[in-house]
């Protein structure tokens, strides 16, 4: 069983809830969290853990054996990237930045043997123990590499072979199709937002991709004292979804962040939004 | 001149800084302004943009469809895509098009010609507008699920230099995506000058440092402003990244509830709120952005 939280906007608390909500719903679940914004990865930070057990992620990359090449240009003809190029005479080079390692470019070749397997390593996994109990599996694409999809899909098959009984994942902003990617297979979708005109846009955005995608949704609103509720009140109403949870703007929860010690363990008051929203997920998951 | 902004991290005060600083400079410099975060576009919002001018659509992505009266069911399609994106549902194998990559194996591998096509779909917008403030904006919005690409962005700058020929202006103001994919190296991607925002927080810094690694690749100079810096006194990292990198810290602004506030309004704080204490930190930038890298 999946569940996910996303949020559209960039900064509106996805980070800060994913991690507290794992820490609550620990109680009631065997359970792991899966850091899947590969761009910027922060669970780990927010959680005060060093990442453990790298795995790269490698691409195929083709080398062309010259010696066996006929330049019949089927390589470069196929190839959605445009990453392959050819010369006046037919000689392929590869872009290496462009190319996103679908193997296309192997499959067409007539010649066995024209086209060999280069790896690349684009980014990592990483599987660390966290001492909530719970374990963090993150994504992470390697500065100057332009291809998330690929770490994104890596994480998921490592975090699926672990087999907890609740995966939680946490999405990279925006909708873009590694959104959706690491939203698939979800049964619930926990939506941060803030109650400002950029908040609302985004949330929106992320209501509509979730609709698409057949995920019940539930909205989180954070910063809820900062703006004006009513257009965030509209937006759910309109796409007949429910603000579960508000949490007020808060001083704990930004030392909290900065100290990289998690809300929902300390005295605060604020600890509660968090352990009555874990409550209610516990409850709707069943 | 080509200044960008990027943070790595979202939520870091990128866009209201970047909106104030245009604000700020354009009276005395004839500049357009560009949103590179086709994910998530708030430029616009924040310069109360109501219509745009022009729009155009972008049919750049691709997506695979199967024919499933022809399809024969082998599933070589859906064991070979490398993104996972093919399932069998209902009895038959079908693509996620919120997922699809557009990369063309599994038309590759189908034994059976012409049962998989791949489709052109649009991938969202590109539009311009000329502000109320009277200097134009370029900003995109991509469609759900689709994949983000930094054509996308290509295609707002090769807009944006033709405006900057026809009306004779001198400096584009790149407000780039979060992150460090293809949007965002697209984004610093000829830019003369990159100017990086980041929070006193580990988890901003960590950003930060990756996205200057990007930058560093383009060897481009780089400038850092500290955003919401009262929020934690005791935070040096990113004191000691920017002077381990040599990069000029060229303002901190104090964290200030006008900023939010002025969101609502649908204004740069610099305007709703001139006298604030982060308005007057923006100022001080803006002098220094003018002294140091439009001299």
């Amino acid at each position: 069983m999946q569940i996910a939280v996303s949020g559209g906007k960039g900064g509106t608390g996805k980070s800060t809830v994913a991690i507290n909500l794992a820490i609550a719903l620990k109680e009631y679940f065997d359970l792991a969290l899966a850091d899947l914004d590969v761009e910027a990865p922060n669970d780990h930070i927010l959680l005060n853990v060093e990442l453990q057990n790298e795995e790269p992620v490698n691409m195929f990359m083709p080398r062309f054996d010259y010696s066996k090449c006929i330049k019949c240009r089927k390589c470069a003809e196929i190839c959605e990237e445009n990453a392959i190029i050819t010369m006046k005479d037919g000689t392929p080079f590869l872009i290496p930045t462009l190319c996103s390692g679908c193997r296309g470019c192997e499959i067409v070749c007539p010649v066995p043997g024209a086209i060999l397997e280069k790896q690349k390593t684009m980014g990592h996994t990483y599987l660390t123990n966290t001492v909530y109990g719970f374990p963090l599996i993150t994504g992470k694409l390697l500065e100057g590499e332009e291809r998330a999809m690929p770490i994104v899909v890596a994480a998921r098959k490592r975090v699926q072979k672990l087999d907890n009984e609740l995966l939680l994942v946490d999405t990279a902003a925006g909708t873009n199709n590694t959104v959706s990617k690491a939203l698939e297979n979800s049964k619930l979708l926990i939506a941060v937002t803030e109650p400002t005109p950029l908040g609302l846009h985004d949330l929106e955005l992320i209501l509509k991709l979730a609709e698409l995608m057949g995920i019940e949704t539930w909205i989180v609103l954070n910063r809820s004292s900062l703006g004006n509720r009513e257009g965030v009140q509209k937006v759910a109403k309109e796409y007949g979804v429910e603000i579960v949870a508000e949490i007020p703007y808060s001083e704990n929860i930004i030392r909290s962040y900065i100290e990289g010690k998690p809300i929902v363990l300390s005295e605060n008051k604020e600890a509660e939004v968090f352990k009555e929203l874990a409550k209610k997920v516990a409850e709707y998951v069943g | 001149m080509q200044i960008a902004i990027a943070s790595g991290k979202g939520g870091v005060g990128k866009s209201s800084v970047a909106a104030s600083l245009v604000y700020l400079l354009k009276d005395t410099y004839k500049l357009i302004a560009i949103d590179a975060d086709a994910d998530a576009p708030n430029l616009d919002l924040l310069f109360n943009v109501e219509k745009w001018e022009e729009e155009k659509e972008l049919v750049g992505a691709k997506v695979a469809k199967i024919n499933t009266e022809t399809c024969i069911q082998c599933g070589i399609c859906a064991e070979r895509c490398p993104y996972d994106c093919i399932k069998f549902i209902d009895g038959n194998y079908v693509v996620n098009e919120l997922t699809c990559e557009g990369c063309g194996v599994c038309r590759l591998v189908c034994p059976v010609e012409g049962v998989i096509t791949l489709e052109e779909v649009r991938s969202g917008i590109i539009r311009k507008t000329t502000t109320k403030y009277n200097f134009p904006l370029i900003s995109a919005q991509l469609d759900v699920g689709r994949p983000n690409s930094g054509k996308l962005v290509t295609e707002e700058k090769e807009w944006a230099k033709k405006i900057m020929k026809e009306q004779n202006l001198e400096h584009m103001i790149v407000d780039s995506a979060a992150g460090i994919g293809c949007q965002v190296i697209a984004s610093l991607g000829g830019a003369d000058v990159v100017i990086l925002i980041a929070e006193p927080t580990p988890a901003s810094l960590s950003d930060v440092k990756r996205v200057y690694k990007v930058v560093q690749h383009f060897r481009e100079p780089a400038y850092l402003i500290i955003n919401k810096a009262d929020l934690n006194p005791g935070f040096r990292g990113l004191h000691e990244f920017a002077e381990e990198e040599d990069i000029p810290i060229i303002g901190e602004i104090p964290y200030d509830r006008a900023v939010p506030k002025s969101m609502t309004m649908l204004q740069p704080v610099i305007e709703a709120f001139p006298q604030s204490k982060a308005s007057k930190a923006l100022k001080e930038i803006a002098r220094i952005v003018e002294e140091e890298i439009l001299k």
